[in-house]
């Protein structure tokens, strides 16, 4: 799948970044990413498998037999839709595969996934009709509807109520570095965990590690439920976006852009582990933010933490504006400071960690 | 099987309370010399083991016995009786309702005063049993006690109308299919399960899933339809076209190696099916898919409209159906 072929080495993570963006997985439907995943992990993992509800799971070997195994999980999946009905006229009904903004979908350009892939957008009555009681109510998903240009009868013999659309959009390179496009909520989590496998092939490790892909996040982080169950390690870390900064937002909300990785802390996440990331990243210079979720937090990391008997669980963020729309922005400096962060994190586990763990 | 329906339907089975329907169920069973197992929390299971192959794939069939109900919280000094939901409730289907205890006490969903619709909560609705004092309304029922609808099962033509269609039908499809393929030596070993508590969250579902370890889940129950005036979804689904083979709701991403084989078996004979995407509502694969390392887990529906009143509203050739494609699923190796 890489056109590069086995350069994989020159392969940098801006390339990485815009070719995973572009790969279409709504969740559920997760397989050509974990395809492109599976591939472009090989070099540096000792085994892929994948399990029943279709997690990807790529195992590093550590040095030492009986040092702990950590699972680090990325989600693979992205929003997406879901044809509900077929009108009579040919345009398509449907609703959301994970939490659109609904406000951002009007206007759209999208593919769905029918027999063949065909493009389509997402029409709407344009405000000019509005009638007066409609004058600036809130955009609805059951008013919207895909237009693919076909006549019914052409629609049918293609697409069927429950094929898929996914967003289509291309990589948009800006300023300063940054980039912006669809999907980078989790796959900026994924080329973390690439980044970090990266670094690993230099650095030595005793733990085993799990390098998950994890389906169906955005739905109810259904993939990270079944596979820590399967995988049943003895820690865990959830990586994934965050909010990131942007004019209007509240400061105690957001994590600015080029400042680095971002650890969490609150009840979902094991106050030491935690603690460990932090002096990780001040022992290697590099740098870190720290944000705060009260409850159980968004991510695969709510999951993992009660799967079992309980895993010690922590999460790592890449800072991520405009969330859950096509023009998510993030500064891949960021993603590479996570990898780090978490390469050398798993460098330094050991037994006497977990046994630290315990002793609270 | 009208009379196994009507039966079912009537029957009192809030989530937690199943166990009129229960008897019920094992009553058929056991005219039919077929063996049970009930689990911890209530949950009826049936064993029909593959005698064709030591490694015969295990499907569990999961169908839900519970219907939606009121739970008595507080009873006033006059003796009516304030409630919670048990399961999703729609307010605004209550005032007027005649309820009924397990103990066979009626009631009748009274209403405060309240100036528009918007302000009516449960907080705004009593149960009035015509005591005429506290002490005789705490002679009949107490904080706890479980109300249903008190609702007649009625029929029109090829249609039925009855409460807790949701989910007796799925009971009587499941019993059905069960009885057809008693005499077949099948080619995967299957559960037969008759679930507890879904209303209120999959409930039964999950531990009963995990004490099977089965290798797919199969959940029997209704979805919503689009087929009446101005209906609350975008969705083709219609009464009378057939069973669908549900793709997705709000608690499960049905597996494609399940989903393809339902599509190719209603093909192959020839069984009408309409495929579902239900935007509101879960099932019990909901809860099985999610079960050890993952169960790939579909489900099939029956269409129902007014679905969580206490009028629902089933076809008879879509049971008819349903019954046929759940027994020639089953005689297919998965």
């Amino acid at each position: 799948m890489l056109d590069e072929g086995g350069l994989l080495k020159k392969v940098n993570l801006h390339d990485y970044l815009r070719k995973i963006i572009q790969i279409d997985g709504v969740s559920g439907y997760e397989d050509n990413v974990a395809a492109f995943i599976s591939e472009t992990f090989s070099p540096y993992v000792d085994s892929t498998r994948t399990d029943n509800l279709g997690n990807l799971i790529l195992y590093k070997r550590g040095s030492k037999k009986d040092a702990p195994s950590i699972l680090f999980a990325a989600h693979m999946d992205e929003i997406g839709l879901i044809v509900t009905k077929i009108e009579d006229n040919g345009f398509l009904r449907f609703t959301s595969l994970g939490g659109f903004d609904v406000r951002t979908l009007p206007g759209q350009e999208v593919t769905v996934y029918g027999q063949k892939p065909v493009n389509g957008i997402i029409g709407f009555k344009p405000s000019y009709l509005d009638l007066d009681e409609e004058k600036g109510q809130s955009v609805e998903m059951k008013n919207l509807f895909i237009d693919t240009g076909f006549p019914r009868e052409q629609v049918e013999k293609n697409i069927r109520i429950g094929s898929i659309a996914a967003i289509k959009r291309g990589f948009l390179p800006l300023l300063n570095n940054r980039c912006a496009g669809k999907a980078f909520d989790d796959r900026a989590g994924i080329a973390v965990l690439w980044q970090c496998a990266r670094e690993l092939v230099r650095i030595e490790h005793e733990a085993h590690l799990y390098f998950v892909a994890t389906v169906q996040e955005e739905v109810g982080t259904r993939g990270a439920i079944v596979s820590t169950y399967g995988i049943s390690p003895d820690l865990g870390i959830a990586v994934d976006v965050c909010h990131g900064d942007f004019p209007g937002a509240m400061e105690h909300e957001v994590s600015p852009l080029g400042e680095g990785a971002v650890v969490t802390v609150g009840p979902n996440i094991h106050p030491l582990m935690a603690k460990r990331l932090f002096e990780t990243a001040e022992e290697y210079n590099l740098p870190c933010q720290r944000d705060v979720s009260p409850g159980p937090t968004g991510t695969d990391a709510r999951a993992i933490q009660i799967s079992l008997e309980g895993i010690p669980t922590a999460l790592v963020s890449v800072p991520l504006r405009y969330m859950h729309t096509s023009v998510e922005l993030i500064a891949p400096e960021d993603v590479k400071i996570a990898g780090r962060l978490l390469a050398y994190f798993a460098a330094g586990l050991n037994r006497s960690f977990l046994e630290e763990l315990s002793c609270l | 099987m009208i009379e196994l329906i009507k039966k079912l339907c009537e029957s009192f089975g809030p989530s937690g309370r199943e166990n009129t329907v229960r008897s019920l169920i094992i009553e058929e069973l056991k005219k039919n010399g077929v063996d049970f197992t009930i689990d911890t929390l209530g949950n009826l299971i049936v064993t029909k083991e593959s005698k064709e192959s030591q490694d015969a794939k295990k499907i569990l069939i999961a169908a839900h016995m519970d219907e939606i109900g009121l739970m008595v919280t507080f009873i006033d000094e006059d003796g009516f009786l304030r409630f919670t939901n048990i399961g999703g409730l729609l307010k605004n289907t209550l005032p007027g309702r005649k309820v009924v205890f397990e103990n066979g006490t009626v009631g009748i969903i009274g209403q405060e005063k309240i100036k528009n619709t918007k302000e009516l909560v449960l907080d705004k609705l009593y149960i009035d049993i015509g005591a005429q004092s506290h002490e005789e309304a705490k002679s009949k029922v107490k904080i706890g006690d479980m109300a249903v609808f008190l609702a007649p099962f009625s029929r029109e033509g090829n249609r039925v109308m009855a409460k807790s269609l949701d989910n007796r039908i799925g009971c009587a499809v499941v019993l059905e299919a069960l009885k057809k393929l008693l005499s077949f030596s099948l080619p995967n070993t299957v559960y037969f399960v008759f679930t507890v508590q879904e209303e209120v969250g999959l409930r039964g579902a999950r531990p009963v899933a995990y004490r099977l370890k089965p290798d797919f889940g199969l959940a029997i129950d209704v979805t919503r339809v689009g087929d009446t005036p101005e209906p609350e979804f975008n969705t083709n689904v219609a009464l009378g076209k057939g069973p669908t083979v549900k793709i997705k709701d709000s608690s499960v991403i049905c597996h494609p190696q399940v989903t393809n084989l339902m599509i190719k078996v209603a093909e192959n004979k020839n069984i009408p099916y309409q495929p579902e995407v239900l935007e509101r509502g879960g099932t019990d694969a909901g809860a099985i898919h999610l079960v050890r390392e993952g169960i790939p887990s579909g489900a099939l529906s029956i269409p129902c409209r007014y679905i969580h009143t206490p009028a629902e509203m089933v076809d008879l050739d879509d049971v008819k159906n349903s019954v046929s494609f759940l027994s020639e699923l089953l005689k297919v190796s998965w």
